[in-house]
């Protein structure tokens, strides 16, 4: 047993590790690059555990859809504009059907946007990022502990579907401190073994992994299918059945603090953490499986309260899918640029249900040149 | 020579036969590269346990699709990423990425620089036919200066990529010339590109009659492939660099030959290889192997020590506890000037 100091990205790569991962593959980016630092040392002292630097993110996505083919566990940590480079492969992953875990440490976007401030701006990435339909399947947790054990459940749930699974955090999350013993919950975690032949073990036939349409069974395997809709209809409710099966396995969820009171704040990572300390005048919806949205979890708990309002670090993303899965309005709080503290909160939540608009009072541009502004946290 | 007619026999085994004719368009080249990428694999006894193909999007990506091996039809330009990734997991196996020019040089350009960087011990067998044949015939990376092409139609303005300049930017990696017209060459190329250690490019001039040549005056492959017959010749054997036009295997400037025909004297970098970058900073590193980690009675000694010294520190006034963090002044030198008694 060691219970020990331990920073959110440390956890997330102990729980790849005791998952089993043996490949990793990542390019730096604020704030995920302890990530691709703790792999990199790893691998020097567990050669199991293949490393590579990439040259970008598109080659470490690509390079985790190979590395999984031929028989890896194989994942990715990177930051929200890494995160757009790798939508493209992640879209090949869930055609082809690739097990791989993806990490996104979320900062303030678009673009390079505010590279050390927390934001939680990837919950629609993560939906709509790539070409096409897909359903994906997404964690995001809110402590230390947390961190390792979805990350074990991504690697689970990824070889059970079938499928890339986002594992989100935050700058806040990723660089959080918490004493935890993780020796000691790798012991009661269940891991799932490979789900696929990794290449040139195939069974029957050589396979072709193909992101174009083809057929994959019947008398006409191995030719493209990429103008019969038939084809398409079959092995996209396929996939996507898988994918909602598995996701029902884990739909995890916290409905806390003071489940009596009449309203509801639905926040999640670690805007819940910093809401936290108004526990007892509301009751807390967070969302731990973020993707597919939690339809029936959210209704029968959205349905018990007088007002919902979703706080989040971004304009309303979570709260679009919330609405929509509930059939109901609900009062937004959006922290906008890495502004995620209690006062925030407080100020955001009296103003929503004072009858307030959701968007917070835009201070003017100064006049005067104020002193050098500072790089921020993280 | 009974052997190399068995070979040619038997190297349909690793054609998927059943799904011809193929998608690609009579008179193409690429059905040729393929016919001998199959007789090379069945040549040197490679077969779908050992040997996984990776391909790009284009016309030459199909032939993942018709070759009885397990393959991966990536992502358009993504094939090296993947492939090294692949060879990463299962060294033992031979990787061989086949690709376009497009493929590889243009939206993939990047993933190919880096990959002969980290001399990614995988083969890249480039369909080099000089333009995007599948979307109709559009500019390509390796499209001649002049060319009329749907996307310049006032003929390409820029120079083509210089492929073999790319691929011996690296000390360590193979590259190889051939076309479509010299089939013998071409097998000799890809075999000696399969069982290079590191690697390997063989860059392929092959026709596209239908979506380039007929537009710039061939009236058929045939007199496509009598241009490369006419127009390409075999470099010197121990050539150690190839000049427009020619065909050749060139090896790393630090590597006899292993095709038992050259004993070239000791080998120089080609003029365009640059074999150490000028001016890299030499690591600072330590090259021994790092001292043990501090045992538990070393920590607790060094952390009486600092407590000792943040007590000392304590007694100082301000302006020299400023002095000593500086590193002006030691703690010693401190105490005594300041007058404080270190008990």
């Amino acid at each position: 047993m060691t219970r020990r100091l331990t920073q959110g990205n440390e956890a997330v790569f102990r729980g790849a590790i005791a998952a089993g991962a043996n490949y990793y593959a990542g390019y730096p980016i604020s704030p995920s690059t302890e990530i691709l630092n703790i792999a990199s040392g790893w691998a020097a002292e567990h050669p199991e555990l293949r490393f590579l630097q990439a040259e970008d993110e598109i080659a470490s996505a690509n390079a985790v859809i190979g590395a999984s083919l031929a028989g890896a566990k194989a994942f990715t940590a990177t930051s929200g504009p890494g995160f757009t480079l790798m939508q493209e492969a992640i879209g090949y992953a869930q055609k082809v059907g690739v097990p791989s875990v993806f990490v996104d440490v979320q900062r303030v976007g678009p673009s390079t946007g505010m590279a050390t401030m927390p934001a939680q701006g990837d919950i629609g990435q993560v939906k709509w990022g790539s070409a096409g339909d897909y359903t994906p399947i997404a964690f995001y947790p809110n402590s230390v502990e947390e961190a390792f054990r979805l990350t074990i459940d991504a690697f689970n749930a990824a070889e059970e579907s079938r499928s890339p699974v986002i594992l989100l955090s935050d700058t806040f999350i990723a660089h959080l401190n918490e004493v935890v013993d993780l020796d000691e919950l790798v012991a009661s975690i269940e891991v799932v073994p490979r789900a696929i032949p990794a290449l040139g073990d195939f069974t029957d036939a050589p396979r072709f992994f193909a992101g174009v349409l083809m057929y994959e069974h019947g008398p006409m395997a191995g030719e493209p299918a990429t103008a019969d809709a038939d084809e398409y209809l079959r092995q996209f409710y396929a996939a996507k059945h898988r994918h909602l099966e598995v996701a029902a396995r884990y739909a995890r969820y916290e409905h806390g603090w003071n489940v009596e009171a009449d309203v509801l704040l639905i926040c999640f990572g670690i805007v819940s953490r910093v809401a936290a300390p108004l526990r007892d005048e509301f009751a807390l919806f967070r969302p731990i499986r973020i993707h597919p949205v939690l339809g029936d979890e959210l209704r029968e708990v959205c349905a018990r309260y007088r007002e919902v309002v979703v706080v989040e670090a971004n304009d309303g993303q979570y709260a679009d899918m919330v609405e929509l899965a509930i059939h109901r309005q609900v009062k937004r709080v959006p922290l906008l640029g890495g502004r995620i503290s209690l006062e925030a909160v407080r100020e955001g939540v009296d103003r929503v249900l004072g009858g307030g608009p959701s968007e917070p009072p835009i201070p003017e541009t100064p006049h005067e040149r104020g002193p050098r502004a500072t790089l921020g946290v993280g | 020579m009974p052997e190399q007619a068995m070979a040619e026999m038997t190297y349909k085994d690793r054609l998927k036969v059943d799904l011809f004719p193929t998608i690609w368009c009579p008179g193409c080249g690429i059905g040729t590269i393929m016919m001998q990428l199959a007789m090379t694999l069945d040549e040197l006894g490679l077969d779908e346990r050992n040997t996984i193909i990776v391909t790009g999007i284009g016309c030459t990506g199909r032939m993942g699709g018709y070759l009885k091996h397990e393959a991966v039809y990536t992502l358009h330009g993504r094939t090296l990423p993947v492939a090294e990734a692949i060879k990463t997991v299962r060294p033992e196996m031979n990787v061989i990425v086949v690709a376009g020019d497009g493929d590889t040089a243009s939206i993939g350009g990047n993933h190919l620089v880096h990959s002969i960087r980290r001399n990614a011990p995988v083969t890249v067998l480039c369909n080099n036919n000089e333009i995007y044949g599948l979307t109709g015939g559009q500019t390509g990376p390796t499209t001649p200066t002049g060319t009329k092409t749907l996307s310049s139609p006032a003929g390409n303005p820029n120079t083509p990529i210089n492929l073999q300049a790319i691929v011996r930017s690296s000390p360590h990696a193979l590259y190889a010339k051939t076309t479509v017209y010299h089939q013998i060459h071409m097998r000799n190329a890809i075999r000696e590109a399969i069982e290079w250690p590191g690697f390997s490019f063989v860059d392929i001039t092959s026709q596209c009659i239908e979506n380039n040549g007929r537009r710039i005056g061939f009236d058929s492959a045939n007199d496509m492939l009598t241009f490369f017959r006419k127009t390409y010749k075999r470099a010197p054997k121990d050539a150690d660099h190839l000049a427009p036009f020619e065909i050749g295997i060139v090896y790393p400037a630090d590597h006899p030959s292993r095709n038992g025909h050259v004993s070239a004297p000791a080998a120089t970098a080609a003029p365009d290889t640059q074999v150490e970058p000028a001016g890299s900073i030499p690591s600072r590193t330590d090259p021994e192997p790092k001292a043990a980690p501090p045992t538990d009675d070393e920590k607790a000694r060094r952390r009486a020590e600092s407590v000792a010294r943040a007590a000392l520190m304590a007694k100082l006034p301000a302006d020299m506890k400023l002095r000593v963090a500086r590193r002006e002044i030691s703690l010693e030198d401190a105490m005594r000037e300041a007058g404080v008694d270190p008990e």
